[in-house]
């Protein structure tokens, strides 16, 4: 960008110019920041006040669009000018909205919004994107079971090439050992035949699919688009660069020989349901001991699972699982008999007609606790229905149903430095912590004492060569991240993707379908790398963080503390971004103490312009100053709705957004309280194990260093209520008046800042 | 209401639920019950049953044959139907209520029951007069027990017969008879040879 | 197969799934056009107030979307849209498009002078009809577009001229019509979602009889801070605090009389409902009646943190009917099969879990390249033509997750379905 040319554009309408003074903000901008061009206009918004704009930016008088009018939540795409960066004053929610008409405060509010607007445009240029280098398209599929094989073939039906690795020595996965599979299109009753066969077969002959058998990914370095994975196949180690990577390792059942109560060992006759497959899937059901027909079979459900001894979450298919095993016993055998033991029976949504299927085929449910299996075959258990401890004898048979234990680690390689990978995948959220929501945290009882759970075994799957560990990030319950609901590609690692029970205990259907919405997240992140912008949320952020080298102290700060382990350290321990992995959070721009991190348009010295540009009322005039940075995904929306909603908000409050609690510096809420503001607030989202910052850990990063905050505070003898963070989430509309109007009331009672004026 | 505990040494054992399915009416569907208590619930007269019809299916498929053909739930049905209206799973409990009553009762497991007094004074007047008549079902009933037996009962019931005649809820004078009774009685009879046939009797 | 004449995808259903599904579309490269029934993006989930396991807001995660779809060019919305007829095949549909008034155009600011301008009132659709808004009114505080509506009574009655008048920016159009109008798209995302079971179809459950027997739908709007009672869990027939609460699951689902099919997320949704009534009240106590609590995967630890709290319940039993007491409370009859005991037991609150409907059922579905089984869920056919694709609730009972990951599925196969090299 050459010389930067502002431009203040003021609307008048949605009752901005009756509650206002237009001259008083024009003043504002023209004398007070010399900005050469400043217009109004009855609605910004329609066709002429944009044509307005975009005739100015066209001839070349104005790059920088500063608007001061609606929200920037809103009218987004209109007020989007090509050739010039678009600044926004919220005018409307945050100030006509939620103050009222013609007020002194009202103005000194608005005119501070304009200040703020003006000053953020003087260090703000327009991001350029950081591309260098070839990419590569190549998606890399790591598992040769369905969800890796089903990755491949979406991928190259998609146009992408495909590196599998499978490390055994053929595909299929355990699916190629299931004799049939539960049925997952209508009329969803009896088990249907197992087409892992016929997907082989199509993998093996895609020409665009490279299948490497007996292979191992024994590193990964570098970024979307440009991976550089080194492969062992059979002891000979080769590197390809690749776009993209999903991780389809699958899963693999829990240990039976841990299951002694319930008869596994005692007896050849108790199976698990996967040696159960294999027995059905060799025709007619003979027990293992003598050989004689199985006519009699009880299946016992959650052998391991929700159990919190063994594993605490439900493994989602053994009951259906059950259900095709006891309706292929009764298809081969009229007069077998087969029980299904279980505590709760899990046929969700159209499973249900399966198990129907199952009780018309004579199949009996039994609901309770098992007890025991004894080395006779017999089953002890609680009969919830019949109220008694009925003793299952005379069976046949027992099968108990083994739950999936994700391979999120790669149990049969060795662990690379096993104490610091330990840390990795210990440090993360309980899903059973105590529910800790608004006024139930008081009143709920506490979690248990968290089970210790082993860490899992072996070595990582891709062994990353990042900052942040070798493993891919995974849930305290030993599955791979996403914690999010709404985005469950989310992923701390950009560019690689996980799919299938790596991820959650699914079916094979299911798990066909996650591997094409894997395949599509990885097919994102390679074409975003190439074009050097921004994956989820920021999607299309061409921002990037820049360091400046000259002044790093090689604390290792921005490293360490990037959720998505963007940033590599070199040889001499200075930090290297790999752009593609960065998801512009700013989270090291908050960490770094020499604040030498900065964006084109986002930086320590554009946010400290603009809360110095406010202008603060000394300690006579009455009127407190507080500085609020609102994360921009939910806190600062939230203050938007109170505005829609027309709540009063205190006009002593000047709101910055800002991109995560993580981007915030502390330098911020030094200078602010240098300046004279009497009180700063941090709003953002929930952190800890329930967490919904969008940067997973921003917000908690951010609660951190203001844990510390107090110490700088006492020694500058200032009160420690004076700087606070308060989580607010977006459906805070209400509340937010409240906290801030409480928070302006309590600045008011310890008294204004004593540096005022200074 | 308690229940008598069920025999803990017997093994579960399918044919006794097997025997069900395929022969009492409707028993077919009895395996597609999932325990949820509807019936249960909805019964108007569950309090007065040894088992809800729930746990009578429940212990069908547990085998436990004696427990299940000797209770009074196959005979307090009032075939209100609101059971099978309300079934998740169209389980036609009443029919399926209706013939165990008939097969324990052939299997000889029903006599001693006042249920089976009443089933039978409910049936005389209804294969009498097309309907039933409270006062000679009531009076037929009582004296099934003996001749003192029944003048005690219908004594001890005497206030509440005033009241119903009171309130209009029971007639004085000659039982109401239904249009076309001799051709109800012929029905009757051609069903007891069909049914008789069909067991093989 | 004539070739590939058109690369658009079509989304069909603004909701999460559908919104999803558009997005991902269109953040690799694809034109899609998202065609949504409602004034407002968002469906089902914006009229929740937590999601279940973590309790965070569904307009999270909108917000994000919004956001998305506000920088992307390639992504084009269009509101109170739906389909009405589809015809041709892959690569070449042509989607008949029926339109229905907003009486509101494109000028709109939102400003609310029309809101102000009127005082009729029409039922608050968005709050399930449980209180009443301005007949010009903006959906809700989070809705997308930002743009206001005016209702068709208005219009109808005259009041419409007054709302015009009120607006400064010509953005009130009164003379706008129902139209149709044809889409030339390569391929069809079915995400049309979910209606909640009509509860007085469950006779015996009473919805009728007692404003205090509410859906689970109208429970997350009764919790909801922008709902009829700001967020209190109150008794709607009076107003008192509602602290003996029971949620009914299988309202419905898993029922051959009504939805054969389990919904999948009652039982969740029912343990969310626990965790709000008490959030707000310390000394309530909250009984759920159930066949099986369904807590698949790792939504078992949600279970197992509302099993922790002594003051929720779980009755194993189907409640049979529900009377209504002489004091006005709702009081539920049943069997609770664990111990044989038959109750009735008098609430505050009963909470009917009611199940998934598909929306389809009743109304117009693709069957065209589409497989409609019998309960409305719509499923892509089997084979290498395919260019229909379902996402979310539309293709079967799934949770939000689930949809999310069903619609990210389907955006990459409608790319495989317009990439013109073909599969």
């Amino acid at each position: 960008m050459t010389d930067r040319k502002p431009g203040v554009y003021l609307c008048k309408g949605c009752g901005i110019a009756e509650s206002v003074s237009m001259d008083a903000m024009e003043k504002v901008a023209t004398t007070e920041n010399r900005i050469p061009v400043c217009k109004t206009h009855d609605c910004l918004c329609a066709d002429e006040g944009v044509a307005m704009i975009k005739a100015d930016v066209a001839a070349g008088e104005v790059n920088q669009v500063i608007i001061g009018a609606c929200s920037p939540r809103v009218m987004t795409d209109r007020f989007d000018f090509d050739g010039a960066v678009t600044i926004r004053a919220n005018l409307r929610e945050q100030v006509v909205w939620s103050q009222p008409a013609g007020e002194e405060d009202t103005q000194m509010l608005a005119n501070d919004h304009i200040r703020m607007a003006c000053a953020q445009s003087i260090k703000t240029k327009p991001p350029l994107p950081k591309i260098e280098g070839e990419f590569s398209e190549t998606i890399l599929v790591v598992g040769g079971g369905v969800a890796g094989m089903s990755a491949a073939r979406e991928a190259t039906r998609a146009g992408h090439d495909v590196i599998l690795v499978e490390r055994t020595d053929q595909l299929g996965g355990w699916a190629r050992k299931w004799s049939e599979r539960t049925p997952h299109r209508p009329p969803y009753r009896g088990p249907v035949e197992n087409d892992v066969a016929s997907l082989v077969s199509a993998v093996e002959g895609d020409g665009r699919i490279k299948v490497m058998t007996n292979t191992r990914v024994t590193k990964t370095a570098g970024m979307p688009g440009r991976f550089a994975v080194t492969f062992n196949q059979g002891g000979t180690e080769v590197t390809e660069t690749i776009g993209a990577i999903v991780v389809a390792t699958g899963w693999r059942p829990y240990d039976a020989t841990k299951l002694g109560h319930l008869g596994y060992g005692a007896s050849p006759d108790v199976v698990t349901n996967v040696e159960m497959e294999a027995m059905l899937a060799n025709g007619g059901l003979k027990r293992k001991s003598d050989g004689k027909a199985a006519r009699t079979v009880a299946f016992v459900q959650c052998a391991g699972s929700r159990d919190p001894n063994h594993l605490p979450y439900c493994s989602s298919v053994c009951c259906q699982v059950s259900i095709k095993q006891a309706l292929q016993v009764a298809k081969a055998d009229p007069d077998a008999s087969c029980y299904i033991v279980y505590e709760e029976l899990r046929t969700p949504g159209t499973a249900e007609e399966y198990y129907r299927q199952a009780q018309e085929a004579g199949v009996i449910f039994v609901k309770g606790k098992v007890k025991s299996v004894g080395a006779d075959l017999t089953v002890t258990y609680d009969d919830d229905l019949l109220g008694n401890d009925i003793p299952l004898s005379g069976l046949d048979m027992v099968v108990l149903a083994t739950g999936m234990v994700p391979n999120s680690t790669d149990t049969s390689a060795e662990a690379i430095e096993p104490e610091k990978s330990a840390l990795q995948l210990k440090d993360d959220i309980d899903p059973e912590a105590a529910i800790a929501i608004a006024g139930y945290a008081g009143e709920a009882p506490a979690a248990p004492e968290r089970p210790e759970r082993p860490i899992p075994e072996g070595g990582p799957i891709l062994n990353l060569q990042y900052r942040q560990g070798p493993h891919i990030p995974m849930l305290a319950d030993g599955f791979a991240d996403s914690h999010y609901i709404c985005f469950p590609y989310e992923t701390r690692r950009t560019g690689i993707y996980t799919c299938g029970p790596v991820r959650r205990p699914m079916d094979m259907a299911e798990t066909a379908e996650d591997a094409a919405g894997a395949v599509l997240k990885a097919i994102q992140a390679l074409k975003n790398a190439s074009g050097g912008v921004s994956m989820h949320p920021r999607v299309g952020d061409l921002s990037f963080p820049k360091f400046g080298l000259d002044i790093c102290t090689k604390c290792r700060r921005c490293t360490v503390e990037c959720p998505f382990g963007a940033i590599d350290e070199d040889e001499k321990d200075y930090p290297i971004l790999n752009p593609a992995r960065c998801r512009r959070c700013g989270t090291c721009m908050g960490a770094c103490p020499v604040r030498t991190i900065s964006f084109d348009n986002y930086s320590p010295q554009i946010v400290a312009d603009m809360l110095s540009s406010v202008e603060i009322p000394d300690e006579f005039s009455g009127k407190p100053r507080i500085l609020v940075f609102a994360c921009e995904n939910d806190a600062y929306p939230a203050v938007d709705m109170a505005g829609i909603n027309r709540h009063q908000i205190s006009p002593y409050v000047r709101i910055i957004p800002v991109r995560c609690l993580g981007s915030v510096t502390l330098l911020w809420v030094s200078t602010a309280l240098e300046k004279g503001y009497d009180g700063v607030m941090l709003m953002g989202c929930k952190s800890g194990d329930d967490y919904q910052c969008h940067f997973v850990k921003g917000s908690a990063i951010a609660k951190e260093r203001m844990s510390k905050v107090g110490d700088t505070l006492k020694s500058l003898m200032l009160e420690a209520e004076r700087v606070r963070l308060e989580e607010i989430s977006i459906a805070d509309s209400s509340r937010v008046p409240e906290v801030l109007n409480a928070f302006s009331d309590e600045i008011v009672k310890i008294g204004f800042n004593p540096f005022k004026g200074f | 209401m308690t229940a008598p505990a069920p025999d803990t040494t017997r093994k579960y054992d399918l044919a006794f639920a097997k025997w069900v399915y395929k022969n009492v009416n409707g028993g077919d569907k009895l395996s597609m019950c999932m325990q949820c208590g509807m019936c249960s619930g909805s019964c108007p007269i569950g309090v007065q049953m040894d088992y809800g019809p729930r746990k009578l299916f429940m212990m069908i498929r547990a085998g436990m044959k004696e427990e299940v053909l000797s209770s009074n739930t196959l005979w307090n049905c009032t075939s209100c139907y609101r059971c099978v209206v309300r079934c998740p799973r169209s389980v036609p409990v009443t029919y399926i209520l209706q013939d165990l009553a008939a097969k324990a009762s052939e299997l000889g497991y029903a006599p001693k029951k006042e249920n089976k007094r009443f089933a039978d004074s409910f049936w005389w007047s209804a294969r009498l007069f097309g309907r039933t008549d409270e006062r000679l079902v009531t009076a037929k009933y009582y004296f099934s027990f003996g001749l003192s037996e029944g003048i005690k009962r219908g004594l001890d019931n005497l206030k509440i017969a005033m009241g119903m005649i009171k309130a209009g809820r029971m007639h004085i004078g000659m039982p109401h008879t239904v249009k076309g009774r001799k051709g109800l009685q012929a029905a009757l009879k051609k069903a007891a040879e069909i049914e008789a046939r069909q067991s093989g009797v | 197969m004539a070739g590939v004449t058109s690369q658009t995808i079509l989304v069909v259903g603004g909701g999460i799934a559908g919104v999803t599904a558009a997005l991902e579309a269109a953040e690799t490269g694809y034109d899609v056009v998202l065609l949504e029934k409602e004034p407002t993006l968002g469906g089902r989930v914006s009229r929740f107030n937590r999601y279940f396991p973590k309790l965070c807001h569904p307009t999270c995660g909108l917000e994000i979307n919004y956001q998305r779809i506000k920088k992307n060019p390639r992504l084009q919305v269009m509101t109170m849209a739906e389909v009405a007829g589809i015809s041709g095949e892959r690569g070449n549909y042509t989607v008949t498009v029926k339109t229905t008034p907003r009486y509101v155009n494109a000028k709109c600011t939102a400003c609310g002078d029309c809101a102000k301008a009127t005082d009729m009132e029409v039922a608050n659709s968005f709050n399930y009809g449980l209180d009443k808004v301005k007949a010009a009114h903006l959906p809700h505080e989070h809705a997308y577009p930002m743009r206001y509506v005016v209702a068709p009574e208005a219009v109808a009655s005259g009041e419409g001229e007054k709302i015009k008048a009120a607006c400064k920016y010509g953005a009130v159009d009164l003379d706008e019509k129902e139209a149709t109008f044809d889409l030339n798209v390569g391929a069809i995302i079915w995400a049309t979602g979910w209606r909640p079971y009509d509860p007085q179809k469950l006779t015996s459950y009473a919805y009728d009889l007692s404003p205090d027997i509410v859906t689970n739908v109208e429970m997350e709007r009764l919790a909801a801070h922008d709902g009829p009672t700001h967020g209190k869990i109150v008794r709607p027939s009076n107003g008192e605090p509602a602290k003996k609460v029971a949620l009914i699951q299988c309202a419905g689902s898993r029922d051959l009389n009504h939805l054969p099919y389990c919904s999948r997320i009652c039982c969740l949704g029912s343990l969310k409902h626990a965790a709000y009534v008490r959030e707000q009240y310390a000394d309530a106590t909250v009984d759920i009646y159930y066949i099986d609590i369904r807590a698949h995967d790792k939504l078992e630890a949600f279970y197992n943190r509302l099993r922790r709290d002594p003051q929720v319940n779980f009755v194993k039993s189907k409640p049979a009917h529900i009377i209504v007491g002489e004091d006005g409370r709702p009081v539920l009859c049943g069997e609770r099969t664990i111990d044989r005991e038959i109750y009735k037991e008098p609430y505050d609150l009963v909470v009917l879990a009611t199940g998934m409907e598909p929306s389809v059922v009743g109304g117009f579905a693709p069957t065209v390249g589409a497989v409609v089984d019998d309960y409305g869920f719509v499923l892509p056919e089997i084979g290498d033509g395919e260019g229909i694709f379902s996402a979310g609730v539309a293709g079967g009972p799934f949770d939000v997750s689930m949809s999310a990951q069903s619609a990210t599925a389907a955006a990459l196969k409608a790319i495989q379905a317009v990439r013109a090299d073909g599969a």
